[in-house]
């Protein structure tokens, strides 16, 4: 009975059906994960725009703040409150010198270092942000750090 | 499996519509009878006289057929079937025959297929390959052929946009930190020319010129040009500064704030078009403290003069152009432009205020046009004050470039205006005659009054005779005659302009002040020297420098003969460190020994002659100067410029001060108007310095 070895054509279209439908599933999810990762970078790529202005517009308010500050703090300024006070600048003879050996007291200012470039700014990052797949299969090749 | 086999039923009778079999033939292959068939299924019935449309193979049970009524509208699913439909007769796999209008084997079972469909199924899968391979040719020619870069460029329109960052200014302190420039914001008002319209055009000029105080024809002007046509797209708008140069619009947050307000209201009038651009801004918050030392910034972010001017390319740091992605996953961190570096001075702000407002004071009390003081470590070169009069606000530089044709202007006389010293030039002739050993402390000159140099007659300063003098004599009275004699007399010319020389007098200090001149000395090597330039260079007349030439090379008199050069800048902090300049050495031009004399000699006429700059409790050295002023038609006989140079504690130096007043009302002399000025500066400055008073004479 030659029917006997054929396969029941339900069980092949069933096959078939199932094999589509696995596919479909397969890229549904492949497109739902594909969009979801970059739905985040989209999200992350407009919160870094978002942040870099808010990043200019700080900066620019921070200098205008030393600004005021250094105005608030000037010799001239400090002279008026202090003549307001009732104070007055001190004359040689009024002044007291009490030599102590060995103390100095002049501290030398040293001014704050001026916003770090970007090679600076990498180095400071953690390699698992900057490396690429290459480079993290390599290091676990040789066994680099773990 | 019922509804399969109907499904197969109907697509046999399908098939068999389109190519109907005999009846008879198929029964009798079938070896049923015909009608029989169809009464073994239970569901439908085939009617009499109809085709039973089904074929059966031997021994096979009959399929379940739908009635022709029902096959009528089943005809899609026949069309949609991929049954093979040809042949009448197939065999399968193992041999078996099957014949037309049977269920067809599956392909897995089937030895033969259908031709039609396989040569359908070759011409599709043919064409599909070759759109295929043409796609991906044109994809890798997209990529990689010779147009790829055209191909990118063209892919990138759009996707960014170029701008260029600058940087921010470095920052400049004061030896103690307090900050003397900063960096604000400004907004340059710019307007997108394709989005203006009519109303616009005229509700933008309206409302500047009203908030701005501006020409409402200028900016109508400005805003009705055809800037499409020109390709410009977007222009700044501007005003015209005193010399009619246009200039463009900055207005500060409060304004900006104000036409924001009115950008963002749909009820204000409608300024399609205009837009506020941040701008970086240079400010200084103290104002005119300091001013002709740090020099000016510029709209366009460049430095000039001073500070701001030497040091400009180090501040500045080193604009870029980037790419800003305007597609949001794309954003990257972009890159910072290489920062511009912070400055320390040397400067004492506490000092530095006090000397400004001693200057006023002696400007107000003298009636003087203009003045300077300065004041500087002899010791290391380093200017602790820089004063001078009238002030600079670097806020409002502007009136400052305002000068005569051809002129340049002068934003920090200390370097780039050179003046006559007159009897402060004593100091370097008679340190040259002390250290040439021609003359010595106790050398007796006898004054007579006058003496010819040359061809020409010098006098005194009073017109008298004194007599038989000392070398310290001559020095307390300040006395021409006396040092002419020294020069052409003792030292020659030979010797007195190398000595010249080695002071620095005609050349570059070198300091980091921009703008610096070199002054004008004429050796004997110049084809307009004459020997009298000898005697008048010998008491500072025919001679020009800056005061801050002179500064240095006074204190190599009162630094042990050590000559260094004088800077302001004390500390440079950039991004990957801070560095100190050293202090550097000029030369020596002078022996210890000979500064040590003159010291004491210049210590003792102080306390002598010029009273009037001497401190109680600090030993001082000084020299007072009464310089008259050359013109185009000789010396003005009405105005001079009264200076005074000195040092302290004569022990250990740390300060030296130099005060100059220009054409004083109240008295012309130098020990009368620049004397007083001295010791009022040293009587605060020992204390801003914290220098004790001088235990020998305290």
């Amino acid at each position: 009975m030659p029917q006997a070895f054929k396969q029941a054509p339900w069980r092949l279209q069933i096959l078939s059906t199932s094999r589509t439908a696995l596919w479909i599933v397969g890229l549904v999810v492949l497109g739902g994960v594909y969009l979801a990762v970059n739905s985040k970078v989209a999200s992350a790529g407009r919160e870094l725009l978002i942040l870099e202005r808010r990043h200019e517009l700080l900066v620019r308010t921070n200098g205008e703040l030393n600004a005021t500050y250094a105005g608030l703090i000037s010799p001239e300024f400090m002279m008026e409150r202090a003549t307001y006070l009732g104070f007055r600048p001190a004359l040689p003879a009024e002044i007291q010198y009490l030599p102590v050996d060995g103390f100095n007291i002049s501290v030398g200012f040293e001014a704050p270092r001026p916003l770090t470039s970007e090679e600076e700014r990498q180095s400071m990052l953690s390699p698992s942000y900057t490396e690429t797949l290459g480079e993290w299969i390599s290091r676990f090749a040789i066994g680099g750090d773990q | 499996m019922r509804l399969w086999k109907s499904k197969r039923a109907k697509s046999a009778q399908a098939r068999t519509n389109r190519k109907p079999a005999p009846v008879e033939d198929a029964y009798k292959h079938s070896g049923l009878p015909p009608g029989k068939h169809s009464g073994e299924s239970n569901s439908t019935r085939v009617p009499e006289g109809h085709s039973p449309q089904v074929q059966t193979p031997e021994g096979q049970a009959p399929r379940r057929q739908a009635p022709e009524g029902q096959a009528g509208p089943k005809q899609p699913l026949k069309q949609r079937s991929a049954r093979p439909t040809g042949p009448l007769v197939a065999t399968n796999k193992i041999g078996t025959t099957s014949f037309r209008g049977v269920d067809p084997p599956s392909p897995e079972f089937s030895g033969t297929t259908n031709p039609v469909s396989r040569s359908r199924i070759r011409a599709v899968t043919l064409g599909m390959g070759l759109m295929t391979v043409g796609l991906l040719f044109q994809l890798i020619r997209v990529q990689f052929g010779p147009y790829a870069p055209i191909f990118a460029a063209r892919g990138d329109v759009g996707s960014s946009r170029l701008e260029r960052v600058v940087p921010a200014r470095g920052l400049i302190y004061d030896r103690d930190g307090r900050l003397l420039a900063a960096n604000a914001t400004s907004y340059v008002l710019e307007v997108e020319t394709r989005q203006l319209t009519a109303a616009s055009r005229i509700a933008i000029a309206e409302v500047l010129s009203k908030v701005l105080v501006l020409p409402l024809g200028d900016l109508y002007n400005q805003l009705s040009q055809d800037w499409v046509a020109r390709g410009q797209f977007r222009i700044r708008l501007t005003r015209s500064d005193q010399a009619g140069e246009p200039l463009p619009i900055n207005v500060d947050k409060y304004v900006a704030a104000v036409l924001n307000e009115f950008l963002a209201d749909p009820y204000a009038p409608d300024l399609s078009g205009l837009s506020l651009v941040a701008n970086p801004k240079r400010v200084y918050p103290n104002g005119e403290l300091a001013g002709h030392v740090l020099g000016f910034v510029n709209q366009e972010n460049e430095g000039y003069f001073g500070v701001e001017g030497y040091y400009d390319e180090w501040l500045s740091g080193k604009p870029i152009t980037i790419a800003r992605p305007m597609i949001p996953p794309e954003a990257r961190a972009q890159p910072d432009p290489p920062a511009g570096v912070n400055l320390v001075l040397t400067l004492d702000m506490d000092i530095q205020q006090m000397v400004e407002y001693e200057l006023y004071s002696a400007i107000e009390s003298s009636g003087s046009e203009s003045g300077e003081i300065i004041v500087m470590d002899p010791r290391n070169g380093e200017i602790l004050a820089l004063a001078a009069w009238p002030t600079l606000n670097p806020n409002e530089y502007e009136p400052w470039l305002v000068v005569e044709d051809g002129a340049e202007p002068v934003i920090t006389p200390a370097v780039g205006a050179m003046f006559e010293p007159g009897s402060t030039f004593k100091v370097i002739t008679m340190a040259s005659a002390l250290d040439a050993g021609v003359v010595e402390t106790d050398s007796i000159f006898l004054d007579t009054g006058e003496i010819e140099v040359g061809g020409n007659k010098i006098r005194n300063w009073d017109g008298e005779a004194w007599g038989p003098q000392t070398m310290l004599g001559c020095m307390e009275h300040s006395l021409n005659v006396c040092l002419a004699w020294v020069a052409s007399e003792k030292l020659g010319a030979s010797t007195l302009y190398s000595y010249l020389n080695a002071f620095g007098i005609g050349h570059l200090t070198g300091t980091d002040l921009s703008g610096e001149i070199s002054g004008q000395l004429r050796t004997p090597r110049h084809p307009d020297w004459t020997e009298s330039d000898l005697g008048t260079n010998s008491f500072g007349q025919g001679v020009s420098m800056t005061p801050l030439q002179l500064m240095t090379a006074v204190a190599a008199v009162a630094n042990d003969g050590v000559m260094v050069q004088p800077h302001i800048v004390r500390q440079i902090v950039g991004p990957s460190g801070a560095y100190s300049p050293k202090t550097i050495v000029l030369g020596r031009p002078v022996t210890a020994e000979t500064a040590h004399t003159l010291s004491e000699m210049l210590a003792t006429s102080l306390e002598g002659e010029t009273a009037y700059a001497s401190l109680a409790g600090y030993r001082l050295a000084g020299k007072t100067g009464t310089a008259q002023i050359p013109g185009d038609f000789g010396y003005d006989p009405r105005w001079t410029i009264a200076s005074f140079i000195g040092w302290g504690p004569v022990d250990d130096p740390q300060f030296l001060v130099f005060v100059r007043l220009d054409k004083p009302e109240t008295s012309p002399w130098g020990s009368v108007v620049a004397a007083p000025v001295f010791q009022k500066v040293v009587r605060r400055l020992v204390v801003f310095l914290e220098i004790p008073p001088d235990v020998t004479t305290g």
